[in-house]
């Protein structure tokens, strides 16, 4: 930031005249102009401006950006900082409350390794650059380009920045949008769609009495965590539904589970389909109304077939079954572990088979409706997506790309060969708050306005029953005068391409602030334009409504392969939690020292093993272990414990980055998605995440200790935490909850 | 100190000990915390480090045992030798979490130990820590039987917030330096802004006006935060508040070492309560289907 | 030398002019011998200097303290200090009140001892702190504060015990000094002089002197003993008046002072030895107030042993979860080597002492003398990390080892003691002249000898008549 440019002013206005942050800056203020020289007129608080009672804070709606979920937030700002954040309560999303990650959003805003400068490449380095000569680079390549030489790849997207990123494409002509989110439903979302006529439908976990999922770690990282963490509070309230979870290592759900299943990965499908033969066989329930071959399917799923296929006892399938009768409506759901493997479909689909069975379609699993402006309905992203584009990269298929809100660098497998493919790309651009993998392999470097810097409207993926349109609006001016916002870089670039609908705009906000005047009057509930206006960006969202649709069962027919592989070797189950997300928040100081929800690990990543294979393998806790796949090898430390299958290593996603990403997550674990196989669900083509075979075996311990909080992993008998039978809650509680 | 303090202090503890009751106080700052619903997420955590100005410490250090989590989520498997879980092969009724702050002693047994007072009980019921008086003799923490309190062992000012991450520091409190004691504070600078607020409109605070970070973040409302004392609505005619409302349904009273319990299955509980602390959290036991 | 010579606590036949010269000769200017252990000290505490100033620059975790364990090292050698300081007062005072003669010779050093040992045990309490320059707070004066400390608070206690005792035991050792002072003043020239004239106070030895001497002794020593006992009591309670496993024993008081006892009764004879070797005092220091001091202190590590198992004991049978994880854990845990040292050192070297032949042995009694006192520093560290480790929320069950910090604190603490203590024998009769003197009459009279008239009149008088060379006693005044 160049002082001699902004005025002294703006300069206070930013770093707040007043509390802490003043005292701890003002040994960098700088001192070659001063009052006694009268070059500056200094306004202190003492006159603030508009708006600004110093001393008072000021909650201001927006929405989070840290994961897809979209959640309503309000911030805190004081004195032209923002220093506090807390859930929207008119958010249907998130209800008023915020997870860690959305808390630490302040961190990535405020983080010290920023980009503040757009940078173009000379040679092997990126250099700062001005935007015009930025802009200018990138009219130059993109001049004369065909459509299909193009090519953008994003995070999940919606709103109007999905709006104007559509427009872009189609003014170069091309259709080449790739969407990547590691952590994805795409194959729950396929398998609803085809069996129930909607990829996304709504999950009733309050309506629900007992719940059987597979993998769906709708706590931590399914679907919209924070909205299903409010919902299972309701699930959990009297009458208490009963949660099983079945996965190969604990997740933040299974570590909630009133019954966990260690599932060897593959076999989620054959215990799915274990539990209906039990259904149909012991508990008499239909299975009418599913195509032929998935009966008969159903019907070779003996309980003894079962327990062969998954290692499950017989008499823990036959309970799960009688519990998923017992206690109607049930709901049965299946996440990463399940899906992520070759048959990945085929599991969800045996898991969607049971929500069949025991008669949920339309109890517990509705229709959601449809958001109703297509153009701005949220574009939810998959690895599908990060193959084809690998694949495309390595074939040299684009002159030109785009990439925004995604760092396929890290996320990508080496074995996709992704980073080695790039060079064959002349031309990348990359939308970037930090100096990522990705980014760092640029040749042109934009840097983004933070998500409390920035203009936005964002359509949540996962919305119960309603269409909100959720604002994203500045709480502070930006940090750095060389920042942009996505929007604004957008409709520069468009203007750039002399698109003559966007000239009228001066900015992203003068563009917002148009779409919703032109919004249906019937959203404004007779308010004038400016009041309107007021009124949303009040209240952070508008609901606008969604169509109504209804979900029809379809039968789709799909096997399940009896042979999962090499049944004798390790599966590295890659798995993610809430807090680092898929990498992308290693950088945040609070959620590296915040612990694991499970392992209670800070600072690093490590392995997780089961105590008999840490005893065959010879490890104890903090030892190192060489994880090999057929892609390649990680060194990591292993935590020990019961919630892990025999047959998995499980290391979490998060840490693992390059140097130059970030002071916090330099030099820290492994990133675990870097040793897969680029094996892929053969009908979705989705990732098979948890389908690499590994070779574990001890390696040499470095000086690097694994920390972990907490000094007992048990209570060691004393009673800080204490159980209660669900019966006598039932008989206490049931009926008469308090709210 | 004058004299005419040290008798108006005298008469007042005199006449609570012969009336009993918590009645010399303005509010009884309370908390019920619901095992059943907490998820172990760490938002609560992470909240608070964002109101409370709390420093990161990073691995070394953390691995020192010098974190500073105000508010920590504990996570404990099931032991070994309780009945079915002996020959189990998994954790097979997930884990148990348990969200420890302050508990705001009543009887605090930080208090008494502190040599200069720079922890004390205020008219709020809340168990001070004044930043400014502590001299860091760490007295109070060891006799802490929760744990909670956290010594500034480093000064942290410096590595903890770069620029610019320093100004998200929340102006309401303040930065600790080295040598200080500190520990939850119930999120004091909110409740002091409510009820400069209720003081500047004349009026009393109300029920929920005043949310901690934890609780306010809880994405499943397992914590619940407020006055102990109970709070009059005029509108509904009622003077109980959320928290006293759970606290008598489950049926813990403070101001006792042993609850008596009309219904022993109610889940209410006080971690440690044969210590007699009195604390003023309440915690809920957790619930599995078995 | 016959062979009931050696079972005499005095040669009665000793010449009181001889008693001035051997004493007064300690004083004189020191021998290589001496400034080599000065060197070592000062050695000593350049590293507790580098230690402290590091710590007190980066904060206390520079000690390597944590969470939990925030007390370490500091408080336990401050306790092992306070503890050594108790010994002075049980030989001077106590054994003074019940006219055990043979303590003449020996209490003299052991006051000093007790002066110096609660100088260095005073440090710690503020080494300690994570606020150094805030310690004064703890002091009730007045000040626009508007605040008292916490007087329920034990360290607050501790802080008015402690400068009690420091003050009150200094007077009694300046006080004791009086007759001894005046020799000095009358036999030393230069800078000696001026110092011995202001000490002395005009002492002249006549009868209202001596009996207002005697009173004022007296009294002191009533004043000192519960005094004594109470400082120890009162460092118990930071302990027993927590509520923490472990600290938490009522038998705490008596404990620490039959530990304080003990560790003082040790380390008077680890100092006994020295000062006999070096300053060829086997006139004074005989090998059977050796015996006599050997087998209090073997009384006092019966007692000590008795109220450990006490409060094993007291453990067992309380049903306390975590007062019975904490025991264990000293037995079993990281902390056994430790613990196990304690008991070997505490309560069974002592059974050295229960053997003629060893107790006589000067070099046994050395080596004895300073595992006694390891032992009774291991107590104190066994006394207050363990509780540390393993309190009762199992979250903060933890094992933490000390910095390089404290070890080197700990270190300069005895390189302090010592060079006090190195100062004072040089600048102070470290035997008492006039006792000395007193126990030799004393003796004369039991063994039925002729007394002199000198010897009757003015046992700490000034020069004496006879006996004694114009050249002697040599106190250069510079």
């Amino acid at each position: 930031m160049s002082f001699s440019k902004i005025k002294r002013r703006d300069f206070l206005k930013i770093m707040g005249w007043g509390g802490v942050g003043a005292t701890l800056v003002g040994c960098d203020l700088p001192t070659t102009v001063t009052l006694e020289e009268g070059k500056e007129k200094v306004v202190s608080y003492l006159m603030p401006e508009e708006y600004v009672i110093p001393g008072v804070g000021v909650w201001y709606a927006s929405t989070c950006q840290q994961c897809p979920s979209g959640c309503g937030i309000h911030g805190r700002v004081r004195e032209g900082r923002v220093l506090k954040l807390e859930g929207n309560p008119a958010s249907s999303v998130n209800k008023g409350r915020l997870c860690q990650m959305g808390q630490a959003s302040l961190q990535a805003h405020y983080n010290p390794d920023r980009i503040a400068k757009p940078k173009i490449r000379r040679g092997s380095s990126l250099v700062d650059a001005t935007w015009e000569e930025a802009y200018g680079l990138i009219a130059e390549k993109t001049a004369n380009i065909s459509g299909s030489k193009f090519a953008w790849m994003t995070g999940s997207v919606s709103g109007h920045q999905s709006v104007l990123l559509q427009a872009y494409l189609e003014s170069i002509g091309s259709g080449n949008h790739f969407v990547h989110e590691t952590i994805n439903n795409a194959v729950w979302a396929k398998v609803c769609q085809d069996m129930l006529g909607d990829s996304n439908p709504r999950i009733r976990l309050d309506k629900a009495q007992s719940m059987l999922s597979f993998g769906a770690d709708f706590l931590g990282t399914w679907g919209s965590p924070l909205h299903f963490s409010t919902e299972y509070a309701k699930f959990r309230t009297s009458p208490r539904g009963t949660l099983i979870q079945v996965e190969p290592n604990m997740t933040l759900t299974g570590a909630n589970a009133d019954l966990w299943v260690a599932s060897r990965p593959g076999s989620e499908g054959a215990l799915a389909l274990g539990i209906a033969n039990q259904l149909v066989s012991k508990q008499g329930l239909s299975m009418s109304g599913l195509p032929n071959s998935v009966q008969s399917l159903i019907r070779s799923y003996t309980l003894d077939e079962t327990v062969t296929a998954t290692g499950v006892d017989a008499d823990r399938i036959a309970d799960i079954a009688a519990t998923l009768k017992r206690r109607s409506p049930s709901v049965v759901l299946a996440g990463a572990s399940a899906q992520g493997h070759e048959h990945g479909y085929q599991c969800v689909a045996a898991a969607m088979v049971l929500n069949v069975i025991l008669g949920n379609i339309g109890k517990t699993i509705e229709s959601n409706g449809e958001f109703a402006y297509a153009s701005m309905a949220p574009v939810s992203g998959n690895t599908h997506s990060l193959v084809s584009f690998s694949q495309a990269a390595a074939d040299k298929r684009f002159d030109v790309v785009f990439f925004s809100g995604v760092n396929p660098v890290y996320t990508a497998p080496k074995s996709l060969g992704l980073k080695e493919s790039l060079a064959n790309i002349p031309f990348k651009v990359v939308f970037s708050h930090f100096n990522d993998e990705t980014t760092a392999m640029a040749d042109v470097v934009l840097p983004l306005a933070s998500t409390e810097e920035d203009w936005g409207t964002h359509v949540a993926p996962y919305q119960a029953g309603v269409g909100e349109i959720s604002i994203q609006q500045p709480l502070m001016e930006p940090l750095s005068t060389e920042t942009r916002g996505f929007g604004d870089i957008v409709l520069t670039l468009l203007k750039k391409r002399k698109e003559t609908a966007y000239e009228g705009f001066a900015d992203y906000y003068a563009y917002l602030r148009n779409a919703f005047s032109t919004i249906p009057a019937e959203h404004k509930n007779g308010a004038s334009d400016e009041q309107f206006w007021t009124d949303v960006l009040a209240a952070g969202l508008i609901d606008v409504g969604v169509k109504k649709t209804s979900l029809k069962v379809k039968g789709v027919e799909f096997d399940m392969p009896k042979e999962m592989g090499n049944s004798s070797a390790m599966i590295l189950a890659p798995s993610a939690r809430l807090g680092f997300w898929d990498g992308r928040h290693a950088n945040l100081p609070w959620l590296q020292e915040a612990p694991d929800q499970i392992s209670k690990v800070v600072w690093d990543s490590w392995a997780e093993l089961h105590p008999s294979t840490a005893k065959k393998i010879g490890v104890k806790e903090g030892d190192m272990v060489k994880i090999a796949s057929a892609s390649g090898e990680i060194n990591v430390k292993v935590y020990i414990y019961k919630g892990v299958h025999p047959d998995v290593i499980a290391v979490p996603l998060g840490q693992g980055h390059d140097a130059g990403f970030s002071r916090y997550a330099k030099d820290r674990g492994v990133n675990s998605l870097s040793i897969l196989d680029p094996k892929v669900d053969k009908m979705t083509g989705e990732l098979a995440l948890y389908s690499t075979n590994v070779k574990v075996t001890k390696a040499a311990k470095t000086d690097d200790v694994l920390v972990r909080f907490g000094g007992s992993e048990t209570q060691v008998g004393r009673k800080l935490v204490s159980t209660i039978p669900a019966d006598v809650y039932e008989r206490t509680e049931g009926g008469d909850h308090v709210a | 100190m004058s004299l005419s303090n040290l008798i108006d202090d005298w008469s007042r503890y005199r006449k609570g000990r012969e009336e009993g009751g918590f009645h010399d106080y303005e509010h009884m700052w309370g908390m019920s915390i619901d095992l059943n619903k907490c998820i172990g997420c760490n938002a609560c955590s992470v909240a608070c480090y964002a109101e409370n100005n709390l420093a990161v410490v990073g691995k070394e250090k953390f691995e020192k045992g010098q974190g500073m989590h105000w508010l920590r989520v504990e996570r404990y498997w099931d032991e070994p030798d309780l009945g079915e879980e002996r020959t189990s092969e998994f954790q097979q009724h997930g884990a148990s979490f348990l969200p420890m702050m302050c508990q705001q002693c009543n009887a605090a047994t930080c208090e008494p130990v502190c040599p200069v007072a720079a922890t004390y009980h205020t008219p709020d019921g809340l168990n001070a820590q004044v930043y400014n008086r502590c001299i860091g003799s760490r007295y109070c923490s060891n006799n802490c039987p929760f744990r909670l309190r956290y010594f500034n062992f480093w000064s942290y000012y410096e590595d903890s917030w770069p620029a610019p991450l320093q100004m998200q520091l929340n102006p309401d409190i303040s930065v600790r330096d080295m040598g200080v004691m500190e520990k939850c504070t119930f999120c004091v600078q909110r409740i002091r802004t409510v009820k400069d607020t209720a003081r500047m409109e004349d009026r009393k605070v109300r029920d929920g006006e005043v949310q901690t970070a934890c609780s306010q973040t809880c994405p499943t409302g397992a914590i619940e935060f407020g006055d102990m004392l109970g709070m009059y609505d005029p509108e509904t005619g009622v003077a109980e508040t959320r928290v006293t409302k759970m606290w008598r349904k489950h049926q813990v009273e403070l101001g006792k070492t042993k609850q008596n319990k009309q219904t022993p299955e109610m889940r209410g509980y006080r971690v440690f309560e044969f210590l007699n602390t009195d604390p003023c959290v309440m915690y809920l036991d957790r619930v599995r289907e078995v | 030398m016959q062979n009931n010579e050696v079972y005499k606590d005095i040669n009665e036949d000793l010449k009181w002019a001889q008693i001035n010269k051997d004493v007064l000769k300690s004083m004189e200017n020191p021998r290589k011998g001496y400034w080599i252990s000065v060197a070592v000290c000062l050695f000593l505490i350049s590293f507790a200097v580098v230690g402290e100033v590091y710590q007190y620059n980066v904060g206390m975790g520079a000690a390597n303290l944590n969470w939990p364990h925030m007390w370490d090292l500091y408080i336990a050698t401050f306790i092992f200090w306070i503890g050594m300081s108790h010994a002075g007062t049980l030989l001077s005072a106590i054994l003074h009140i019940m006219n055990a003669d043979w303590r003449k010779p020996i209490y003299r050093f052991a006051e000093a001892m007790t002066t110096f040992s609660l100088m260095t045990a005073g440090l710690f309490p503020m080494i300690h702190l994570g606020r150094l320059w805030n310690m004064y707070w703890v002091l009730p004066y007045l000040t626009d504060r508007g605040i008292w400390p916490n007087f329920r608070s034990p360290l607050v206690w501790d802080a008015f015990a402690i400068s009690t005792y420091l003050t009150s035991s200094a007077l009694f050792l300046f006080i004791g000094m009086i007759p001894d002072l005046a020799i000095c003043r009358d036999n030393a020239r230069g800078w000696r002089k001026k110092l011995y004239t202001a000490l002395s106070l005009g002492w002249r030895g006549d009868d209202r002197q001596w009996r207002n001497f005697r009173r004022t002794y007296l009294i002191m020593a009533c004043f000192l003993i519960p005094l004594a006992v109470s400082v120890h009591s009162i460092v118990s309670s930071d302990f027993a008046m927590s509520i923490m496993p472990g600290w938490a024993v009522t038998s705490f008081p008596p404990y620490f002072v039959a530990g304080a006892l003990y560790s003082g009764c040790a380390a008077i004879i680890t100092l006994f030895i020295l000062l006999r070797y070096y300053f060829r005092w086997e006139e004074y220091m005989t090998i059977a107030i050796l015996e006599k001091t050997a087998k209090l202190t073997f009384a006092i590590a019966m007692v000590w042993t008795y109220l450990n198992l006490i409060e094993f004991a007291s453990v067992w049978y309380g049903h306390s979860a975590a007062d019975k994880e904490v025991l264990l854990a000293k037995f079993f845990g990281p902390y056994a080597p430790f613990f196990w040292g304690m008991i070997f050192c505490g309560s069974v070297v002592p059974f050295a002492l229960a053997f003629e032949k060893l107790r006589r042995h000067l070099p046994t009694m050395m080596v004895v003398s300073i595992l006694l006192n390891l032992g009774m520093w291991l107590e104190r560290w066994m006394i207050v990390t363990p509780t540390l480790s393993l309190s009762y929320h199992p979250i903060a069950h933890d094992v933490m080892w000390p910095s390089w910090v404290q070890w080197f604190i700990v270190a300069g603490s005895f390189g302090w003691f010592g060079l006090l203590f190195l100062v004072f024998v040089k600048v102070f009769p470290s035997v008492s002249m006039y006792e000395c003197k007193e126990m030799v009459l004393h003796r004369r009279e039991l063994a039925n000898k002729e007394i002199s008239p000198v010897m009757a009149n003015n046992p700490g008088g000034g020069a004496p008549a006879t006996g004694v060379s114009s050249k002697s006693p040599g106190v250069e005044g510079s």
